[in-house]
């Protein structure tokens, strides 16, 4: 179970935060007190967490799926899943590159388990997305980066290339299969971790994780 | 977070830290990557995950100890059997295991990348390591054909049942057609009911709270849509998760994408 809701976070990690309610939530909580309904749903999945606050209106989660035909969105919000439905004429789509043979329907660009914000409007109990955003990447100075030329060459020196290499995905995801030489510490457990740094401050370190997420 | 982490090692005061942004999806199309064999076994083999593990070990070796799940295809014919995996762009995790971790299977590894494959791990430390650690190994004759199922999503049915359940649907289930009414015109599924999926929670009144609910569409999108919907309105229901065409008769053709 664990291992399967790392899946769709990619590179980035897992702290648990309590999220505070929203007014909204807490409505939607006592309008559903007669029968034994579910708790309402979260509205920020835990990985956005981490940076991000519950917004009224607003959801973020992980990118599922897209039916044009119904104009349905389904996004994964932890282990908790929403349906909006969208109005492809008027949805406003950003951080999303259009296929230019088929430019009306972007959302079909957006990777299953994408990190996403979703703006929406609610009626009758139905949430309708006005806005979809896909996450943009963290932006990284150009002198800090490595190409996998670059990667390549140090793992190929091994244990003589004096380097640490740091894959800073969950655990769940380095065990399955990491870059050779490379440790795993997780972005959550940096603080826990930082004994495993090398004591000399002028080494050579490279941080790896899954892409540009 | 790679681009987090560095930050964080700076304010530590390390002075030299990169990012290799690209990461793991770049790497892969290119390189394979590496599990310990206390990793196969933990992350693969006791949590069930599909995977496809290949001992590239000459078959009379492999057949003294191998682990469990292990399909036999030695080395030099790696290249030539590549169309015995599965489809590439299922992307199957594939481990290779030789005897300890070395140019044999470096050597199959590079095969499969050269193939497309982009999901390729070497056992560091091959059988040597897997027994080392005294975990259990198999012996006898290997299996010789790759078999790769990617678990089904939560709420999906086996394709098997669903034809059971199209041709003969019992009194107590009910298929639920939620494709749109053009596409229902074109034709169903026998005894199916057409509730496009939008309309479907303005019509919970006509789906049964007492049956088995199936959903289906033509991709399995809107399927599973539905599928979420309706349970979380407590219902029994299940969705096919499959590409699905009906003919006007009510003849269908099923196909796991």
């Amino acid at each position: 179970m664990l291992l399967k809701r790392f899946y769709s976070i990619t590179c980035a990690t897992a702290l648990t935060i309590g999220l505070a309610m929203t007014a909204g939530q807490a409505l939607a909580q006592e309008k559903a007190a007669a029968p034994a309904m579910p708790q309402a749903k979260p509205t920020v999945a835990k990985i956005c967490s981490n940076c991000h606050q519950p917004e009224a209106a607003s959801l973020r989660g992980n990118f599922d799926s897209v039916a044009y035909k119904t104009q349905s969105i389904q996004i994964k919000i932890d282990e908790a899943v929403e349906i909006l439905r969208f109005d492809k004429n008027t949805l406003k789509v950003a951080n999303v590159k259009p296929d230019p043979e088929n430019p009306s329907e972007p959302l079909r660009e957006i990777k299953k388990g994408k990190e996403v914000r979703i703006e929406y409007t609610e009626k009758d109990g139905k949430k309708f997305a006005t806005l979809v955003v896909a996450k943009p990447p963290i932006k990284v100075a150009p002198e800090k980066l490595m190409t996998t030329a670059d990667v390549e060459k140090l793992v190929a020196m091994g244990d003589k290339g004096k380097y640490l290499l740091i894959d800073a995905r969950p655990a769940p995801k380095f065990m399955e299969g990491a870059i050779p030489t490379a440790i795993n510490i997780p972005f959550p457990a940096f603080e826990k971790m930082a004994g495993k740094l090398p004591a000399d401050k002028g080494a050579l370190i490279v941080y790896y994780c899954a892409g540009m997420t | 977070m790679s681009p987090n982490s560095a930050g964080r090692a700076e304010k530590l005061g390390y002075t030299n830290v990169k990012v290799y942004h690209e990461g793991l999806p770049e790497w892969t199309k290119r390189n394979y990557t590496v599990l310990s064999a206390q990793f196969l076994k933990e992350a693969y083999i006791d949590k069930d995950i599909p995977n496809v593990l290949i001992d590239v070990r000459p078959a009379a070796v492999a057949q003294k100890g191998f682990i469990k799940g292990a399909v036999a295809l030695p080395v030099a014919e790696i290249a030539a059997n590549v169309a015995k995996f599965p489809p590439k762009d299922k992307k199957p995790p594939i481990v290779i295991v030789d005897d300890n971790g070395g140019d044999d299977a470096t050597s199959a590894a590079r095969s499969l990348i050269s193939a497309g494959y982009t999901s390729v791990t070497i056992v560091t430390g091959g059988m040597n390591a897997w027994k080392a650690a005294a975990f259990p190994v198999e012996t006898g004759t290997l299996a010789t054909n790759i078999v790769y199922v990617p678990k089904p999503r939560p709420g999906e049915i086996a394709i098997d049942d669903f034809k059971k359940i199209a041709a003969n649907t019992p009194a107590n289930t009910l298929i639920v057609d939620v494709r749109n009414r053009d596409e229902g015109n074109a034709g169903m599924i026998k005894g199916a009911k057409l509730v496009p999926d939008e309309e479907l929670l303005d019509r919970l009144a006509e789906v049964p709270k007492d049956k088995q609910i199936i959903t289906h569409c033509s991709t399995g999108v809107r399927a599973e849509m539905a599928y979420h919907k309706l349970k979380e309105k407590g219902y029994n229901v299940k969705f096919l998760n499959a590409k699905l065409d009906i003919d006007k008769d009510g003849n269908y053709k099923i196909e796991k994408p």
